[in-house]
């Protein structure tokens, strides 16, 4: 017998692996036996610890691995950002310096409007190469109907006249030339004077009675005399005023103008032609 | 005996863990099958039909199918491609890898064979064409490849 059984042995393992296979089968499929369930969670249980061990290197490895994929995707999106971020700055910046623009303009044309007359604006393109004058360059010229003596304002204040034209640009006298001079009201009190420039680039009120009524802080506007510059134009604030004790027969008074003539940019010249026959 | 087990809790890690990612169109190699392949060219066929059977059964455990299922099959398996093995240069790579095609369409065909037998019906076409020629060229790919790598080849020995 067991001579027959080794001699058989093959044939009988395969035998019996089929049919025990083939009952287990026809248990769990045609009976719902508890004893083919019972096999299956005895494998189960014995192989579920390292599936779950499997299951936690897995995620492990997936984390790790995701962490490496997001880091290195962080990376090329910094540089991405980095550029974008680049790109943007510039666009901000050009969107900040077009909003400036806009804002200076839009008081200009308020300059404008508030003066009653035809004004273009006009951009500075150029400020006096010496130290002997204060003139600016404007990128508008006779082709736009500047004229000579025209008056060139900001939204802030009183600038200047135009002294030179050429076809496409002109020149600006500021109103801190030497040799500039503008007929001046004190607002407050109405007394009237000249504002003339000086070497020194401060404004000075010339002809103010010695009794006139003038204190620091008041306001100068344009008077109106001369037929160059329009009327109520500010000109700046009373920077400092005194009486000389030396027989002098008019008071010596500095002015800060409005105009920030250290940052000009834009300016408006008012195409009101001037008053008169002018040299 | 300790080997076998170790190959058999790895193969059963990576079936239900790393192979599934591996599927192509729905069709995963079988590791299970690529164990009793490896087992049965160097174990005597005793062994290759049991190690069949156990190997089956774990298969059982971590898929759908009825328990007993693929014990039935990977038996079969064991035993034939151990009388087999005799007959064909399995030392050889395409010898291997034409074996295990082999192997897997029996395989695929037993297991068709036998859901129908328990009333567990697949198309018999589009089973053989989607899943059971496709399964097999997938394994013996994979099988063979794995087989052919130095240290897996103590997949071979671990009958001896």
């Amino acid at each position: 017998m067991t001579r027959l059984l080794l001699r058989y042995r093959r044939t009988l393992i395969l035998s019996s692996t089929l049919l025990l296979s083939f009952v287990l089968m026809t248990l769990q499929v045609r009976s719902q036996s508890a004893l083919a369930d019972l096999t299956k969670q005895i494998l189960l249980t014995s192989i579920s610890p390292f599936l779950r061990v499997a299951a936690v290197s897995k995620a492990a490895t997936v984390a790790l691995w995701n962490e490496y994929i997001d880091l290195r995707r962080v990376r090329r999106d910094n540089q991405f950002l980095k550029e974008e971020v680049r790109q943007l700055r510039a666009q901000v910046g050009e969107l900040r310096e077009t909003a400036l623009e806009n804002y200076r303009l839009s008081h200009l044309l308020e300059i404008r409007n508030r003066v009653g007359t035809e004004a273009l604006a006009a951009k500075v393109i150029g400020k006096d190469a010496t130290n002997w004058f204060r003139t600016i360059l404007i990128d508008k010229g006779a082709n736009e109907g500047i004229q000579r003596h025209m008056a060139v304002v900001t939204p802030e204040g009183l600038v200047g006249r135009v002294v030179d034209v050429t076809a496409l640009a002109a020149r600006v006298q500021l109103i801190t030339d030497p040799e500039s001079a503008v007929g001046v009201l004190i607002q407050r009190s109405r007394v009237a004077g000249v504002a003339a420039g000086s070497h020194g680039g401060i404004v000075q009120i010339k002809y103010l009675p010695l009794m006139a009524d003038v204190i620091v802080g008041d306001r100068v506007i344009t008077s109106g005399m001369g037929g160059i510059f329009p009327k109520g134009i500010p000109l700046g604030r009373v920077l400092r005023s005194s009486r000389p004790t030396n027989g002098a027969l008019f008071q010596e008074t500095e002015v800060q103008p409005l105009a920030e003539f250290s940052r000009l940019e834009e300016v408006v010249v008012l195409k009101r032609p001037p008053a008169g026959d002018l040299p | 005996m300790i080997a076998f087990v170790l190959a058999l809790f790895g193969v059963c890690l990576l079936q239900s863990a790393v192979v599934p990612r591996l599927a192509i169109g729905g069709v995963q190699p079988d590791l299970f099958l690529v164990l009793t392949f490896g087992l049965s060219l160097s174990a005597g066929a005793e062994l290759a039909t049991a190690a069949g059977f156990l190997i089956g059964l774990y298969q059982d455990s971590l898929s759908g199918a009825p328990l007993g299922l693929n014990a039935f099959t990977l038996s079969l398996i064991g035993f034939l491609v151990n009388r087999v093995s005799r007959q064909v240069k399995t030392a050889e790579p395409a010898g291997r890898f034409a074996l295990l095609f082999v192997a897997g369409l029996v395989s695929g065909l037993t297991t068709l064979l036998v859901l129908r037998f328990f009333q567990v019906p697949r198309p018999l076409a589009f089973a053989l064409l989607r899943t059971v020629l496709p399964g097999a060229i997938y394994t013996a790919v994979l099988g063979a490849a794995l087989l052919a790598m130095p240290k897996l080849k103590a997949i071979r020995g671990l009958g001896r």
